[in-house]
């Protein structure tokens, strides 16, 4: 049979395109594929290879006193009496399924925890983020244009920043604004009000980190020579800034914000059990030490997805921003 | 709980406190006489103990959901600050002559809030809840251990069949972990019963935003108090907003400025804040059963040899360390019983700080050489003892004095290996006795909780590795003495029986006893009428009322 396609080069060289691109999608699929089941793999042993009975969790936690009939109850529940790895493959086999599976401590199934606990935390997340990217930008532009002085006192910021320890951030946040001056509530209260000292905590470091990246890709960028052919033609002071100079150095930021969307997942950690919210980090902290499997391995997975979508969407605004990305 | 964070933070807003008495931080607070009760408003209640995993302390059955079900359950009997047992949801009982039956008359005028009538059946519903596996209880499950049936003799006569005499048995019955609840209710779900259980209480479970809050409304049929209440009739809050701040600064910061009312868990750093402040009133109320210790594990080397463990007490610097690192909120105990508990023996001169006679001691049990980093041998071994410290249970301050024993018994030339576990942790290296010296705290009302940490019986581990023996105390005198106060019903008895079993416990060094359980409330100067119930102390808000 004659290859319909020979006789139409133009719908090969589209079709060939097709195909790259799905190849591309499916080595990208087969590669997220491969994390989660990592992630489950590597978060069920370790939290079954620290000391600690997850039977006991469904007891009413460590220490409990249950009954001989309780715990064998439970054990044959929640096949406990079961060697490790055939635990491990039934869990697998459930997560393959698509079932999170269910709580040992909390009586209820994970999937829907996990996401009545996600919506806090990506709330969390993304305003931080926003607010890392507003002061970083801010910061960097005023410091490569006000001279030496600016450079410098832009630098120190930006360090000093990037190393403030999460927990005493929130802590002094809430002695100067809760206590001090008094307008802003210490704890989540459901409203906006409360949601500012927890994204200051998880964004004024962020902003330092990617601060120090804008400024050093910025400078470089003023120094280059399509700055200077802008300038030779005429272009205008914030004309070169804005549209050529910014492009060229968000573009380190923006891969950056892949990595640090995941980590203002970690910082929730400290920051949700320090000021009450709700959310995943505190979710995975009580289920860590209660040693509920199926929690730590469901908010894990869920934490590993945002990742992998995060990645991918720093990837395509790279390609936006960057032509030169498209063209390769 | 990750507690290197907790206890950075505690740290962190320790320094920042001083900045704040140095700035001078004005509370403004009045002083004006409180009148009369007035009626509405809501609490806001901040808990710094975890969020429990079921409302109903039938399942599992530990602190945390007694501190919220006493708000919605009442038990058939409760106990006053003398420690006397009084009526409750039973008006009187009588035990049978051979201690083997005890018959409970119930009040007939009241109901449960979904309307159904609280009766002898309902009691047998709820000891047959307790006692079945599959409720999975253990707190209430073990106080039943004895009672092998229930029978109603009228509807408002409830007869207990025992296996043997049980003088622990209104004691147990007191805690509430052994609440009644609706029949109606328990025969939901599990899953249903633990989101909203259903009682008799002065508050009602209205609903339950995990990882946010429990809000309890206000019964208003409510009439069956105990009788040690300030008031009868419906409570005077209209709603109780039950919050979980796991961080202790962010727990105290949100009662400075007002986001709550009462918090618990009130560290000593807070407490010596509080008390500057004219807004913010403290509630000690130290809880029942044991007081806080050190169990030395007599059934290994180094401590089963006595003088080791009285060399140890001997130079082991407690009282300068409680007082310094608890800044004074802290009162030394010398008992193993808890200072409510009118059984407890005290006795300062066993554990005197002495550590030229600790070194005497040392000599004499054969640890007479040292090595060169000034730690004891014998027979070429180091006198180590293993203390794995459970840092979900000892506050940073605790963990401190445990620091300061470390640092003062190495003066004698023991070498105290700390290790901070977290709880599953610090259970796993109980259970295969990993350990020669710990600290565990156990709430029960009364002295039989004796019974459960000093009989040989508690060193058979249960099936979960849990075991409560942890001084592993071995002697049979105790344990016929303890047998036998448990079967004793006459009171004094009773008290010198216990007084004999701790005396013989004291005099072996089988413990080092450092201060009550730590159970500190602060509340809001508005909030008026608060205490807590003296079963295990804690908060009742039914005479609450809000002056604002």
């Amino acid at each position: 049979m004659a290859e319909p396609v020979s006789r139409h080069p133009a719908t090969l060289r589209g079709r060939l395109r097709f195909a790259r691109t799905l190849r591309r999608l499916a080595v990208r699929l087969a590669g997220a594929v491969f994390v989660l089941w990592a992630v489950a793999t590597i978060t069920f042993f370790a939290v079954r290879l620290i000391p600690g009975d997850p039977a006991l969790a469904v007891l009413g936690g460590p220490g409990s006193q249950a009954s001989p009939e309780a715990l064998a109850a439970v054990s044959a529940a929640y096949g406990f009496d079961q060697s490790v790895f055939v635990q491990y493959l039934a869990q697998l086999g459930r997560l393959a399924t698509g079932d999170l599976g269910r709580s040992y401590a909390l009586n209820m199934e994970v999937g829907p925890l996990v996401l009545s606990q996600l919506g806090g935390t990506v709330l969390l997340a993304v305003l931080a983020l926003i607010l890392a990217w507003v002061l970083a930008l801010a910061l960097a532009t005023w410091s490569t244009r006000g001279g030496t002085v600016a450079a410098r006192v832009g630098s120190g910021l930006e360090i000093i920043a990037a190393a403030l320890p999460h927990f005493w951030l929130a802590t002094s946040l809430i002695v100067v604004f809760s206590i001090w001056i008094g307008v802003l509530p210490p704890i989540s209260t459901g409203g906006v009000a409360g949601l500012v000292l927890p994204v200051l905590t998880l964004g004024i470091p962020l902003a330092g980190f990617l601060g120090q990246v804008m400024r050093e890709s910025l400078l470089l960028a003023l120094e280059s020579p399509f700055v200077l052919s802008a300038r030779a033609r005429g272009e205008s002071e914030r004309g070169v800034r804005w549209i050529h100079a910014f492009r060229h150095a968000s573009l380190p930021a923006i891969s950056l914000s892949g990595w640090a969307f995941g980590s203002l997942i970690s910082g929730a950690v400290v920051v949700e059990t320090i000021f009450a919210r709700p959310g995943l980090g505190r979710t995975l902290l009580n289920a860590v030490t209660l040693r509920d499997v199926p929690v730590v391995i469901g908010v894990v997975m869920v934490v590993a997805v945002a990742y992998i979508v995060m990645t991918l969407a720093t990837d395509a605004l790279s390609r936006v921003v960057d032509p030169r990305l498209r063209l390769s | 709980m990750p507690t290197p964070i907790r206890r950075v933070v505690a740290t962190t807003a320790g320094i920042v406190a001083l900045g704040l008495l140095i700035t001078g931080c004005t509370a403004t607070g009045s002083n004006e006489p409180v009148g009369e009760p007035r009626n509405g408003g809501t609490l806001t209640y901040a808990s710094g103990d975890a969020e429990p995993s079921c409302l109903d302390p039938h399942v599992g059955g530990n602190f945390p959901q007694a501190l919220i079900s006493a708000q919605y359950l009442e038990s058939l009997v409760s106990r006053n600050v003398d420690g006397q047992i009084i009526p409750w949801l039973a008006k009187s009982w009588e035990p049978s002559d051979n201690g083997l039956t005890w018959d409970f008359t119930l009040r007939d005028d009241v109901t449960f809030t979904d309307g159904t009538q609280f009766d002898a059946a309902a009691v047998q519903a709820n000891i047959a809840h307790l006692q079945d596996p599959t409720t999975l209880s253990s707190t209430g499950y073990l106080a039943l251990g004895k009672v092998t049936g229930t029978e109603a003799v009228s509807p408002t006569v409830v007869r207990f069949t025992l296996s043997e005499p049980d003088s622990a048995l209104l004691e147990s019955l007191s805690q509430p972990w052994l609440a009644i609840e609706s029949p109606a209710a328990l025969k939901r779900s599990q899953d249903e019963n633990c989101a909203a259980p259903v009682g008799t209480g002065p508050f009602v479970v209205k609903s339950w935003v995990k990882q946010n809050a429990v809000t309890l409304v206000r019964n208003d049929d409510y009439d069956s108090p105990p009788t040690d209440a300030a008031h009868t009739g419906p409570a005077y809050l209209d709603t109780i907003i039950w919050r979980f701040i796991p961080d202790s600064a962010s727990r105290y910061a949100a009662l400075q400025s007002g986001e709550v009312d009462v918090i618990d868990n009130a560290q000593p750093d807070t407490i010596v804040q509080a008390a500057q402040s004219d807004s913010i009133e403290h509630l000690d109320s130290p809880r029942p059963g044991a007081s806080n210790r050190i169990e030395f594990n007599s059934s290994k080397a180094p401590f089963n040899d006595v003088r080791v463990r009285e060399a140890f007490i001997r130079s082991a610097n407690v009282d300068d360390a409680v007082s310094s690192l608890f800044q004074g909120t802290a009162t030394r105990s010398y008992s193993a019983l808890s200072s409510v508990e009118a059984t407890a023996v005290s006795d300062p001169s066993i554990f005197k700080f002495d550590p030229a006679a600790a070194r005497k001691l040392l000599d004499d049990a054969g640890w007479n050489e040292t090595d060169s980093d000034g730690y004891r041998i014998k027979d070429g071994v180091r006198l180590s003892v293993e203390f794995p410290v459970s840092t979900n249970q000892s506050i940073p301050a605790e963990q401190s004095v445990f620091e300061q024993i470390q640092a003062t018994a190495k003066d004698t030339g023991f070498e105290v290996k700390l290790a901070p576990l977290d709880l599953s942790s610090w259970y796993a290296a109980l259970a295969s006795n990993d350990y020669d010296a710990v600290s565990a705290p156990y709430t029960k009302v009364g002295p039989d909780v004796l019974r459960i940490l000093y009989h040989s019986d508690s060193i058979v581990p249960a099936p979960s590795g849990y075991f409560a023996n942890l001084a592993q105390v071995n002697d049979p005198a105790v344990d016929e003495l303890l047998t036998e106060a448990a079967r004793t019903a006459d009171a004094d008895t009773r008290t010198s029986l216990y007084a004999e079993v701790q005396n013989r416990i004291l005099d072996g060094f089988y413990i080092l006893p450092l201060y009550d359980q730590q159970n500190h409330y602060l509340v809001r100067s508005d909030v008026v009428g608060m205490r807590t119930l003296p079963t295990v102390a804690v908060p009742t808000l039914y005479d609450a009322w809000l002056n604002r």
